[in-house]
């Protein structure tokens, strides 16, 4: 939990953050959001002493940080920047393990705890060994999510972290980093300039411009309402579809309506199956749970004979893409219905075109 | 030591470390031989002013400014997010100057080092002429008696001197790089 009390910072004359209240709920994802030199990078410098206050009070899990030595406060609260925050001369071993060894955890701990952190971050382990010179973009950010991590702290703090990252790589980067946020529920701060990157992530959004905050609110909340015109004109033009992206796949995943056969079976007795079954769709699945193709009866029509495909590269939906980003799928696909995988690669189950549109009529 | 040291305290003060290394170019462009003779002259009240203590004088004079510089740039190259991110993540200055600056300046010092060492060797030839002795002996000896053989044989030897120092020097600084700032994607 973080509580910021009429907390106001000046550079000389310039008021860089105006008499800021606000309450950080623990295990939420707050969103600051603004154009540059606004104040939020400072607000979160703030908040890890990195950049002292003049006025007000902040309050972290109970205590003033004014009262935590600002060495021992920043162990305990992860920091994430854009990709240049890695030190190039260590091993990505070595990075993500730099915290634990200040702590001065045993050598044992410390490997297990780096390697759990690579499996979260969906990175192959013989990555340990590498230097972040050979790694992308995309992997130095996983790394340094991975080193803020290490030595569990409840709050994690961000600057930007995907802002280096081209579009593409950035989306999923969002995606995973949602998974795994669901999977570890800390306390995070994440400063971003992008609109759709907030409404994405965040649980609460809070905006901010010239050193004051303009709205701090729910996501949903802020999309129906925003508070003035700088809000209105930061959401843009397209508030209802934003909102659509509120809605998240994994909740409109269903288990039936298909059936899952093993990549060793016949197609023969797939077609058997689903036949026997009354079903038109089969999904086929490896040991480890990955999609490896699909078989599909067309719908019946009277001017052709029904056909049954066999499609080994099927269209896939993401379990962590929002309600948007999926329809947009399967807009491209011409498909009314997808299997969804989770960041593994394994199937979770299927979304249907159908289930959007009664979501969107409900609103 | 005396240079990287001094380096080392003008890298966080850009103020002195602009005067420093004004002074140490000006010392640069004293040509050597003059310097010899400045510090013969300085040393001369303290009975010192043959030998070993000017000779030693005069070529830390001239290593200063390449080691000096290299250290100062060095410890500024690396990359402020780098050092942000340290402090971000809970290290103390201490930490930050052993774990993080120091391993990432190294290669860059070094090669001041490497430099000042190479030119310390042809600055010091010029040590025999106030009897210091060294290599730079058979080349003003031959001069003086006319013996080309001699002097050949000095320039040779300290050429070779200046070459086998530079090689080893150069390979001290690749084995002290840290394995992470060579390795390519």
């Amino acid at each position: 939990m973080i509580e910021l009390t009429n907390v106001t910072k000046k550079f000389g004359n310039k008021i860089a953050v105006n008499n800021f209240s606000l309450h950080i709920k623990k295990g939420s994802l707050t969103m600051f959001i603004g154009p540059s030199g606004c104040g939020k990078t400072t607000t979160l410098r703030m908040i890890n002493r990195l950049t002292p206050y003049d006025k007000g009070n902040i309050v972290v899990n109970g205590t003033s940080i004014n009262d935590i030595d600002p060495v021992e406060l920043r162990r305990n609260i992860g920091y994430v920047i854009q990709e240049i925050g890695l030190f190039p001369h260590l091993t990505v071993f070595e990075n993500i393990a730099i915290v634990p060894r200040l702590l001065k955890w045993k050598q044992k701990k410390i490997e297990q705890r780096v390697e759990e952190l690579l499996e979260l971050v969906t990175l192959d382990q013989s990555f340990a060994h590498k230097y972040p010179l050979q790694l992308s973009g995309g992997e130095k950010q996983r790394v340094g999510l991975a080193r803020a991590l290490a030595a569990e702290p409840e709050i994690l703090l961000m600057d930007e972290p995907f802002g280096a990252i081209d579009p593409i790589n950035r989306l999923k980067l969002q995606d995973s980093f949602l998974e795994i946020q669901e999977e570890i529920k800390k306390t995070i701060v994440f400063v971003t300039h992008d609109i759709n990157e907030a409404i994405k992530l965040g649980d609460k959004i809070a905006i901010i411009n010239e050193g004051n905050l303009i709205q701090y609110d729910n996501v949903s909340k802020i999309l129906s309402d925003p508070a003035d015109e700088f809000v209105e004109s930061l959401l843009g033009q397209d508030r209802s579809i934003k909102a659509l992206s509120l809605e998240k796949t994994k909740d409109f995943i269903i288990k039936d309506g298909f059936i899952t056969v093993s990549n060793t079976e016949s197609s023969e007795n797939v077609k058997k199956k689903l036949q026997d079954n009354d079903i038109r769709l089969a999904f086929v699945l490896d040991e480890g749970n990955h999609l490896k193709g699909r078989f599909l009866f067309e719908k019946p029509s009277k001017t052709k004979k029904q056909k049954f495909i066999y499609d080994s590269d099927p269209w896939i939906a993401e379990r962590q893409n929002n309600l948007n980003e999926t329809l947009s799928k399967m807009l491209e696909a011409g498909e009314k219905q997808l299997p969804v995988v989770n960041r593994k690669k394994e199937f979770v189950g299927l979304i249907r075109l159908s289930d959007i549109f009664e979501e969107v009529n409900k609103k | 030591m005396v240079s990287v040291s001094l380096g080392f305290y003008i890298s966080s003060r850009p103020n002195i470390a602009k005067y420093v290394i004004n002074v140490a170019s000006i010392m640069m462009t004293i040509p050597s031989l003059a310097l010899y003779g400045i510090m013969v002259v300085l040393f001369a009240p303290f009975k010192l002013g043959l030998g070993i203590v000017p000779s030693i004088s005069a070529i830390t004079i001239y290593s200063l400014l390449p080691i000096t510089r290299n250290t100062y740039l060095a410890l500024n190259q690396v990359k402020p997010g780098t050092i942000e991110a340290a402090r971000g993540i809970g290290m103390s200055n201490n930490q930050i100057l052993w774990k993080i600056k120091i391993p990432l300046s190294i290669p860059v010092i070094m090669s001041g080092i490497r430099i000042a060492i190479v030119m310390g060797v042809s600055v010091a030839t010029y040590a025999s002429l106030i009897a210091a002795g060294g290599l730079g002996y058979f080349i003003f000896a031959g001069i003086g008696r006319a013996n080309s053989t001699m002097v050949l044989v000095g320039a040779v030897l300290i050429s070779a001197l200046g070459i086998g120092v530079n090689y080893v020097l150069l390979k001290v600084e690749d084995w002290i790089t840290p394995k992470g700032l060579k390795v390519k994607s």
